[in-house]
């Protein structure tokens, strides 16, 4: 009896205090993934890289906005959205507690706008995205003409930039012949 | 069996009529719980989950978080539950069994959904033989969601559930401020160096530790200093602890000598 007592007193608690006391979490514990929207540009690189499309993004050309959303509900907590994130906008949290009682209350959104080509002036990328990049070229570019040039190349949407290409292309005047030898 | 049902109840209900409207649900929910408080039976239906569902849960009633000091026993049939949890994604052939398991637990009932799966499918949220939900077949009370939870985060679930603790998450919307622009970081290192510092250190430490690792490098170049900048690298190498991260620092290093010289 004595020699019971003595061992329960050595081997001491092992329950932890959770849920009355904060739980220990391990160092690099995937945990929920927080989103600065504030350093978000929008690019959609964490929404390609979701392996279970809990993330997702939503182009509303009539209103000009792109809805950035994450369901926390369908995250496995793989990190690849940190991983792939350029401007580390999206970060892995050791905050577990995530239950909630109305599912609703799982969706975090953000809402972005959209900038307007500078060709046709419809929107096609995030003005946040297209500022970023343009920064981007700016302190890489060789010289004032070359950033000058990326710039619009940057500014311009894709249907704009094939336009010019074909407008290009056709005054150029490339002589073309038929294959006909065999 | 239905609880706290009244005379007046059953005289206005009329013979042979169920008491089952929303609002005699969510009454018979309440009472349900003031009465289990300190002793709630969980039932766990497997709905399809790979199993690291199941192993979460036995982990949280061992005695390193011991669910039972809540009075939380995992009870071995459906009969004697007072709460009912379900994981995994509810495929096309565990439907039926799910749903007699619902149907053999006694009124009033709590339902959990467990999991990334049970909640919405998880990462099988698309495929052709997936409800994809545990709320696609049944009204679920609680979604604890995680792949898996952790102990601590079932524990949380069922505080939320029993009704001890409140939830923290909300539902949020932030919509993009006028003129809020994203500064390209560290703008005072050449932009190919930063490449190549940020590359050699993800080769080495992985994606994520090596972009830490990167980070706290690109911090160091960039403070100003009158400090040759070889010697700032070596001594910022050589006082980290971690052999590890010294080695990874010190190629850093080799990387910004290479591409200066």
């Amino acid at each position: 009896m004595f020699k019971l007592l003595k061992e329960v007193l050595r081997t001491g608690e092992a329950t932890v205090k959770y849920p009355f006391a904060p739980v220990e979490v391990a160092k690099d514990f995937r945990g929920k993934p927080e989103h600065q929207a504030a350093n978000c540009i929008a690019c959609a690189a964490c929404t390609v890289a979701c392996p279970a499309n809990a993330l997702g993004m939503e182009t509303d050309a009539g209103a000009g906005t792109r809805t950035w959303s994450i369901n926390y509900g369908r995250c496995v907590f793989c990190g690849r959205c940190e991983e792939v994130c350029p401007t580390d906008a999206i970060r892995l949290t050791p905050d577990f507690e995530l239950a909630v009682a109305v599912k609703a209350d799982l969706v975090r959104t953000a809402v972005f706008r959209l900038a307007p080509c500078v060709a046709c002036g419809k929107p096609f990328a995030p003005e946040k995205e297209v500022a970023y990049v343009t920064a981007l070229i700016e302190a890489t570019a060789p010289s004032e003409a070359d950033a000058e040039r990326r710039r619009q190349l940057v500014a311009t949407c894709p249907a704009c930039k094939r336009a010019h290409d074909l407008g290009q292309i056709a005054g150029s005047r490339v002589v073309r012949a038929m294959e006909t030898s065999r | 069996m239905t609880r706290h049902i009244t005379e007046t109840d059953v005289r206005a209900a009329g013979p042979f009529a169920k008491i089952d409207t929303p609002a005699d649900v969510v009454r018979m929910k309440s009472a349900l719980l003031k009465d289990i408080r300190r002793s709630a039976y969980v039932y766990r239906v497997d709905c399809g989950g790979c199993n690291a569902c199941e192993i979460e849960i036995f982990a949280s009633i061992t005695p390193v978080f011991d669910a039972e000091r809540f009075g939380i026993k995992v009870v071995a049939s459906p009969r004697h539950a007072d709460i009912l949890l379900f994981t995994g994604a509810v495929t096309r052939s565990m439907r039926m069994p799910a749903l007699r398991a619902y149907e053999a637990a006694p009124d009033p009932k709590i339902v959990v959904s467990y999991g990334a799966c049970g909640v919405s499918g998880g990462i099988f949220h698309d495929l052709y033989c997936v409800w994809g939900g545990t709320d696609k077949i049944l009204p679920v009370d609680v979604y604890i969601p995680g792949c898996p939870p952790t102990p601590a985060a079932t524990v949380y679930g069922f505080a939320v559930a029993l009704g001890l603790l409140g939830q923290k998450l909300k539902a949020e919307t932030h919509v993009q401020a006028e003129g809020e622009r994203v500064a390209v970081a560290h703008p005072s290192i050449p932009y190919n160096l930063r490449v190549l510092v940020e590359r050699e250190a993800r080769r080495m430490a992985g994606y994520r530790q090596g972009g830490d690792i990167a980070e706290k490098f690109l911090v160091m170049l960039e403070q100003p200093g009158l400090v040759p900048l070889t010697d700032r690298m070596s001594t910022f190498a050589a006082a980290e602890t971690d052999p590890r991260v010294a080695e990874i620092l010190a190629r850093l290093g080799d990387v910004v000598t290479e591409a200066i010289a």
